[in-house]
């Protein structure tokens, strides 16, 4: 622990509907940075897939985040992304949200990794 | 000697296999109890919301980009094992309201009960979730072993052959 707080930790980052971001922000994880930038995105209905799309790859970019927070559903839309991100730093962890329960099958790293059992490849 | 060699490979893809099956269980399970905390936080929101009005607590309450700069009270640390994986831990810093401040003071001076109770079960939920996220990178590793093991195993299948 007190090795831990000499060094500065690196952030975890929220990208959610209203409910996952005021829940994880109460929790302590947001902040903003001295350049005025967040580390979370709130997603409505009327949030545009390329905004969604630009503050992920901008979040994969910052090199204080470690971990990535990102709803289940938000997920989904932009798919094609979150797929083609294999590295272990930032780790990308799905979550479920209000309206949508947490489904292993559609999980990007669950569903690469039962992938791998298939019969065919096993032999 | 290739035969030897390749029982050995079998042997490793079995017990990698087995591995990444337990750890595929524990994920799910990390994730399903941060659901269930962050479904309690949930309905102690909307309970708060219920107190204080619909937009009491909600995104406008948050901080924008035209707020004055504050670090997070929750951060990771990762760290490196003897066997070369990523760990995260989670740390979460004191509020002195100079450095860093509660969020809950976000949402007035005098918040209600329940979203002291929401603040707990989202920190509860984080805890679970950085389990999860040291799960998920262990399985990353394993997928990345039993695919080397695979092509390795093919390619003397097929000089054998």
């Amino acid at each position: 622990m007190a090795l831990h707080s000499a060094v500065k930790g690196k952030l975890i980052s929220v990208i959610g509907d209203e409910d996952t971001c005021v829940g994880f922000l109460l929790g302590g994880v947001g902040e903003i940075n001295k350049n005025r930038h967040s580390n979370f995105m709130v997603v409505d209905k009327n949030t545009a897939v390329s905004e969604i799309e630009d503050c992920f790859k901008r979040f994969l970019k910052r090199d204080d985040i470690d971990i990535i927070l990102i709803n289940q559903n938000v997920a989904e839309i932009i798919r094609h992304v979150v797929d083609s991100h294999n590295s272990p730093v930032p780790a990308i962890l799905e979550i479920p949200s209000k309206d949508h329960p947490y489904d292993s099958s559609k999980d990007s790293i669950l569903r690469r990794a039962k992938g791998m059992f298939n019969p065919e490849d096993m032999f | 000697m290739d035969e030897n060699e390749l029982e050995k490979i079998c042997d490793t893809l079995d017990r990698l296999t087995l591995d990444a099956l337990t750890l595929i269980q524990e994920e799910i399970e990390l994730k399903v109890n941060a659901e269930n905390a962050m479904i309690g936080g949930e309905t102690h929101l909307a309970k708060t919301r219920y107190i204080l009005g619909q937009n009491s607590v909600s995104s406008l309450q948050l901080p924008s980009e035209n707020s004055s700069e504050f670090e997070a009270l929750t951060v990771v640390h990762s760290s490196t094992d003897d066997f070369g994986s990523k760990r995260f831990d989670l740390e979460s810093y004191k509020p002195d309201n100079e450095v860093y401040m509660n969020p809950i003071k976000w949402f007035g001076f005098m918040p209600p009960q329940n979203l002291h109770f929401a603040q707990n079960l989202y920190r509860q939920a984080l805890q679970w979730i950085v389990q999860a996220a040291n799960v998920q990178t262990k399985l990353e590793e394993t997928c990345v072993q039993i695919k080397q093991l695979q092509g390795l195993k093919r390619k003397l299948t097929t000089t054998k052959s």
